[in-house]
Order: C-alpha cells, then structure tokens, then sequence
C-alpha cells in the first residue's frame, strides 16, 4: 500500500514483512546548467508538496482522474530529483524501484512495463541507490530530469515515442522476498554490517492536445552519478507484491487556481548558489555501475532542442564552477537529504 | 520513576543500539548533537532518571533514529499536536471513532488509512 505523508510517498508491504517499507520523497533543488559539462550534486532544496489527485476531481482533467495517484507542482524549466530511504529495524528493507517519466524508463530507456528485469537492470535497488535525480544516459553520468510542458517536444516521451501522451513520473515498488531478507539480516548481524553499509560505501510528431499545466520531464543537463548495480540475486525480489504510483506534474502556474495553496517559490539559479558558498556534493560508493542506456544517451538535451527551434528554454543557464563540493559516502542516516539552504 | 519513562527510555536506548550496531554515529554524543540536546540529557532520558522530553525534540529523536513520530509520542504519554488539534475541532466524533476503533483488529483498522488510489494508465 502507498500513503501520502509529509510530501512524501510512503510505501509498506505488511503482507510481505512489517519492516518492509519505501520512503520516496520529490527534491526541490537547482538547475545545473546544460552545458555539454559534468556537474557534483546539487542540494535538496525541501520537497515539492504532494496532493492526492482526487481531492480536486473538478479541477483537473479526466486522464489524471483515471491515472489516480498523486499531483505535484513544478515550474516550467524547475528540476528535480528523488530521494529514496529504506526502512527497517537495524538493516534497511532492500526494495527494488523502477522509475518512469511519460512511461519511459529513466534506467534503460524502454517504454514502462510492469515488472523488473534484469538484463539490462531496469530499476533501482534501495537502499544502496540513495537517490535518482535524472535519466541513465552513460556509466557514472545521468541528465538531469527538468520539467517541460508536455507537448512542446522535449520531454524524454516525445523524443522516443513522438507523442505527448502520458507525462508525469511513474513508480513502482517490489520489496525483497521475506526470506530473502531475513536469510540477508542473519548474515548481517553476524557480520556487523548491512546494506546501508555495504552498498552505500531520445523528435516526431507532436499533439498539440496536451492540457496547458501538464507537464513530463526532459533531459537536462549532465551530471556524475552512479546507478547502481542489484548486488542481490534477482529471484530474491518478490514480484508478486508491487505498489505502484502515477506522479501527476502541475504547471507551478496553476497550481494555486487547483488546489487553493502557493506553489513553492522559484529555486536559486546554479550560479547563485555557487556564488553564495553553498554546498555541491560528490557520493562516493563501492558499489557497481551499470552501463548507461543506448536510447537515453540518444536524447537531445532542453537546450539542444531550443537551439534547433530557435527558443530559449531555459533563461540563466551559464555555466558555473562549484568550489564548495562536499564529500558523501556510504552509509547515509535514515532519511538523510543533500542539504542545501538558501 | 514512572513506567511511562521507563518504557520511553528503554525503547529510544534499545533502538539506538541496534542502528549502533552497524553504523558508529549512533552514539549517544552523536545522537544527541543532531537533535540539538546535551549528551547528557539523552542518557538520562534513556535510562529514565528524567520524564521524556518535550513533543519537539521527540519528533526530532524519531527522525533521527529512523522511527514512526507517533509511536515515540505514544510511548513519551504524549499525542502530537495536530492529533490533538483535529480532536478538538470535532471532539465527539473523534472520540466515537476512537472508541468504536480501539479493539478492531490491525488490519481492519488499516482498510480505514487512506491509500494513494492507483488507476488505470
């Protein structure tokens, strides 16, 4: 089962093992620039609000009503990423995620399906994968997820399928196998480390129906980070127990007009930030990286795609020199975000 | 000392420990700094020499060590303030529910926590 708490998706599988549970949490943060260099980390700027679509079924359209799930607000140009954290009593509950945006896979590039594979990895495994801020698109290097009106052509989506269809983020969750994990704490207890410790050390034709305040992610600019390798053997995560959840993007524009409540304010600029002494991060893990994806690699990035149709996407991209990189490795606290106050 | 504190310490210090077992910023000093609390204080509580602290700096414990805030409150005699707000803005149908609710089984109460729907897409 999912819940909304604290801006946050909670999903816990009682059925499967009480100390079965996901946090998955929307990062408010910067947008690095998009210009062809590789970027550390930037902060978590708070998280986005989450409302459930249906509190504001008049105000929103069929297609969201019949997805369910949940709506949060994003200016147009805004990024993100996604904080995850396993819980569990001692040894995080390993969980295995797959993400989506405008139901392609932000892994491997391939149009969603239910389901986990393995060849090539098409998730995440939590909690050795302690966030995902953008689309996989070589070994070590993503791009970053940027909000874009659906329907423009430049969201991930519409580069690989033409079509501006689905938008939004889509998840889904399959925790470990109960006596996966309790064979896996046995070994970590004795051993005096678990996973925290271990793992943590694509242009066609565009529709023009999309409503105004829908909005998909596009690929922005580059950044270092790592997905990770499953380090557990595939026939260990119970398939047969998902949760899933359809992400809706609102125009941060309409959001007041939706739901009553402001939207949060406009992040600071990458430069700004930098100017101001803030903290990037670099994450340092022993874990093993997948290759990137053929098709994600293909993509073009926002600014590509404005130079070729003569538009500035994105105002203020300069590009910046983070001084301030502060060093993470493994074996984050609970919950623990890349801090950025501004 | 009251079970209350006892109950309340001993559950914050076993908790501790284990995520001490694998993970060394789980001491008591390290703990305590990043609740903003003196190192001290967190023993005492711990070990129930003094009443549990105050509803803020339990939510922050229960942050800190990974645990459910309400079930830390509950433990600490305490309900958090936005249960005690929605109770009194409609104290008797609160209260019925609560009543009506208090011997019904885990997972009949669990069909009553409201699910993120998931649709058809």
């Amino acid at each position: 089962m999912i819940e909304l708490k604290n801006d946050g998706l909670q999903f816990s599988f009682p059925e499967v093992h009480k100390e079965a549970r996901l946090d998955i949490d929307f990062q408010r943060t910067l947008r690095i620039p998009d210009d062809g260099s590789n970027h550390p980390l930037p902060p978590g700027l708070g998280s986005f609000p989450l409302q459930h679509v249906d509190d504001f079924a008049d105000d929103i359209s069929e297609r969201w009503l019949t997805h369910g799930g949940v709506m949060l607000p994003m200016y147009q140009s805004e990024a993100m990423w996604l904080n995850f954290s396993a819980r569990g009593n001692g040894f995080p509950y390993p969980v295995a995620v797959k993400i989506a945006t405008g139901k392609i896979n932000a892994v491997t590039g391939e149009e969603w399906e239910n389901g986990l594979h393995a060849d090539p990895q098409d998730y995440v495994v939590v909690p050795e994968q302690p966030w995902l801020d953008g689309y996989c698109v070589e070994k070590g290097i993503i791009r970053q997820f940027v909000a874009m009106p659906l329907g423009a052509g430049y969201t991930a989506e519409e580069q690989i399928t033409g079509e501006a269809e689905h938008g939004g983020i889509q998840v889904i969750a399959y925790p470990m196998r109960r006596e996966a994990y309790e064979e896996h704490r046995k070994k970590w207890k004795v051993e005096g480390w678990g996973p925290n410790v271990m793992g943590q050390m694509c242009l066609g034709s565009i529709q023009e129906d999309a409503a105004m305040y829908d909005m998909g992610l596009a690929p922005g600019g580059r950044m270092r980070q790592e997905i990770y390798d499953d380090p557990y053997e595939f026939n260990e995560w119970d398939t047969e127990n998902a949760s899933r959840c359809f992400v809706h993007i609102a125009n941060s524009m309409v959001w007041r007009s939706i739901t009553g409540k402001n939207p949060p304010t406009t992040p600071p600029t990458s430069r700004e930030y930098t100017k101001a002494g803030l903290p990037w991060f670099e994450y340092y893990s022993d874990g093993e990286a997948i290759d990137g994806s053929g098709i994600l690699a293909g993509l073009k990035s926002v600014i590509q795609i404005g130079q070729k149709k003569g538009d500035v996407p994105l105002p203020e991209n300069e590009s910046v020199t983070p001084g301030n990189v502060v060093q993470l490795r493994a074996g984050l606290r609970p919950g623990q975000v890349r801090e950025g106050q501004f | 000392m009251s079970d209350d504190t006892r109950t309340f310490g001993d559950y914050v210090r076993g908790h501790r420990e284990a995520l001490r077992e694998t993970d060394r910023t789980y001491s008591v000093r390290q703990v305590a700094g990043r609740i903003g609390i003196e190192p001290s204080y967190l023993s005492k509580v711990e070990r129930g020499h003094v009443p549990p602290p105050s509803e803020a700096t339990v939510v922050r414990l229960a942050e800190a060590l990974g645990e459910d805030p309400d079930v830390l409150l509950a433990l600490a005699g305490k309900v958090s303030s936005d249960l005690k707000d929605a109770i009194r803005r409609r104290p008797q149908l609160f209260g019925e529910l609560i009543r009506e609710l208090r011997d019904l089984p885990d997972h009949a109460v669990l069909k009553l926590v409201r699910e993120v729907r998931d649709g058809d897409w």
